[in-house]
């Protein structure tokens, strides 16, 4: 398969591409990401997803139809915007991003995770700043993870292949504190979730703008309900 | 050049309605000052049911549905200070296609102080209709837009399921060249969209209810809320902030249990917003 040759390229050929990538992705990355469900906490205590099948499935949707689909055809466009210099491009993705948002819960956590990648990015490499500052404030993280991955020539693909990895595993582990599942299943979750994740990076990268839609109406109840629960261990 | 026959009834058997209207302000008085139509698309005689100050409109599909192939597009144009209140006279049938897909295009420019209530009927999206619809609102400073959809898939009252055929809808506001909010929604019949927890659970019914212009008041959210909880309704809600405004969203089995919230919070909103009660037009008691 395309992606996994270039995969292979990318570890022969620059393994300090490799090392930032993995830096990028890790959860040590101090971004907040644990710290947000998106709509997971309320359809496990409204029981919707309750086992590592419903979650499973869930995550599934999501990356096929869902809001992270369009943020992974944005990765693809910043990108792009980056290698091409093209800075006004860079301003309208963020505030494309900002507008598609079904809710104020979803938003705040990108703009906070975007500011905080932002304020690394600029203290870790000076250069990015004319790049930070046309994409405005507040910076979506979707379009930050870009940045750096373009400007640290992180190969394209394996760049959005990455960016929904660690969102995939970010609610696995949110999953598997919720439920509660056992750290084997939540692994295995993620195992099953990678076909469908490599299924839409090579939807995204095909995509063209005016067919950017999505079906997320679980997601987004779910996550307008969140800050109505009686008691959260995610932030809202 | 001498079409085949059947390619010339296809030409003529597809509408490319048309529709502009303007409303303007003067005198304390809201007037539509142009209109334009070209069928199957047709505007009624304005009514003031609550004072000159806001005028009613009321917009037509004379075909009785939209068919697959069918172009529209409808252009509204509020001048500043313009009240307005736009619905359709009855619930929009979007008919199963041949496969060609059927289009509405909308486009709305809301100027300075204006405001445009956008109220149609909800629409019944026949199994294996082809349908997008586009709504562009372009809002100058202090101008608001309230708008709502509601949308049916597949005549459910008679066990009908959308199980082919596809419905997709995007609207977008913008406001000083950048984008307040962008929904693009897609729902593929016969789809685990419809059926599966994360898409519609099951249900039938769909609807968004917008606000975008002003930020409303602080306890407004949980005022829209609550309404929802006191109404012991049956299907799923929830209320949420846009960058400039407030979304409601809904999926059920009931297009009247979602009319009614949305004209609760539609009350709720005006009384915020406006200083005045909902009024609801005529065309809606049944």
């Amino acid at each position: 398969m395309d992606t996994i040759r270039r995969t292979t390229m990318l570890i022969d050929s620059t393994p300090q591409a490799l090392l930032r990538l993995l830096q990028l992705v890790s959860p040590a990355l101090p971004v907040g990401a644990y710290s947000y469900s998106e709509g997971l906490e309320t359809v496990v205590q409204t029981g919707t997803v309750g086992d590592a099948s419903t979650l499973e499935r869930w995550l599934i949707q999501e990356l096929r139809w869902g809001a992270i689909r369009l943020e992974a055809a944005v990765v693809t466009r910043v990108y792009d915007c980056v290698d091409s210099g093209d800075v006004e491009a860079l301003t309208r993705w963020n505030q494309w991003l900002s507008a598609m948002r079904e809710t104020e819960e979803m938003r705040s956590q990108s703009w906070q995770m975007g500011r905080s990648l932002t304020r690394l990015l600029q203290s870790l490499e000076p250069e990015l700043r004319p790049a930070i500052a046309a994409c405005g404030e507040p910076c979506n993280f979707a379009i930050a993870f870009s940045l750096a991955a373009a400007h640290w020539q992180i190969n394209r693909e394996v760049t959005v292949l990455a960016y929904l990895h660690s969102w995939v595993s970010n609610l696995v582990n949110a999953g598997v504190r919720l439920i509660p599942l056992g750290q084997t299943q939540g692994q295995q979750v993620l195992l099953n979730v990678y076909p469908q994740t490599i299924e839409t990076v090579q939807a995204v990268l095909v995509i063209p703008d005016d067919e950017l839609y999505c079906c997320s109406w679980g997601v987004a109840i779910a996550s307008m309900n969140h800050e109505t629960l009686y008691s959260r261990l995610f932030r809202s | 050049m001498t079409l085949s026959p059947d390619i010339s009834n296809i030409a003529t058997s597809r509408w490319h309605g048309t529709l502009q209207l303007e409303f303007a302000h003067s005198q304390d008085k809201t007037q539509l000052s142009r209109s334009y139509a070209q069928a199957p698309l047709k505007v009624q005689r304005p009514f003031y049911p609550e004072g000159e100050g806001v005028c009613h409109t009321v917009m037509l599909h004379t075909a009785g549905g939209i068919v697959g192939g069918d172009r529209l597009s409808v252009d509204i144009q509020l001048h500043p200070q313009a009240q307005a209140l736009i619905t359709t006279a009855a619930a929009a049938k979007v008919y199963r296609s041949n496969g060609a897909e059927a289009t509405q295009s909308t486009a709305i420019h809301v100027a300075s102080g204006a405001c445009l209530e956008w109220l149609p009927q909800e629409a019944i999206v026949f199994d294996g209709a082809r349908y997008r619809q586009e709504l562009r609102v372009d809002l100058a400073a202090d101008a608001l837009w309230l708008g709502w959809d509601v949308a049916r898939l597949g005549r459910s009252a008679r066990g009908e399921q959308f199980l082919t055929g596809e419905w997709r809808s995007r609207i977008e506001v913008w406001q000083h060249n950048a984008p307040l909010w962008i929904d693009a929604q897609w729902l593929q019949g016969g789809s685990e969209m419809l059926t599966s927890p994360h898409g519609l659970a099951g249900y039938p019914v769909i609807g968004s209810f917008a606000i975008v212009g002003r930020s409303p008041s602080q306890d407004m959210v949980e005022k829209a809320r609550q309404l929802w909880t006191d109404g012991n309704y049956h299907g799923e809600a929830g209320v949420t902030r846009l960058m400039a405004g407030l979304l409601c969203r809904y999926r059920g089995s009931s297009t009247a249990e979602v009319r009614r919230w949305f004209t609760q919070v539609w009350n709720l909103a005006r009384l915020d917003l406006l200083q005045r009660p909902a009024c609801s037009p005529r065309v809606w008691q049944r």
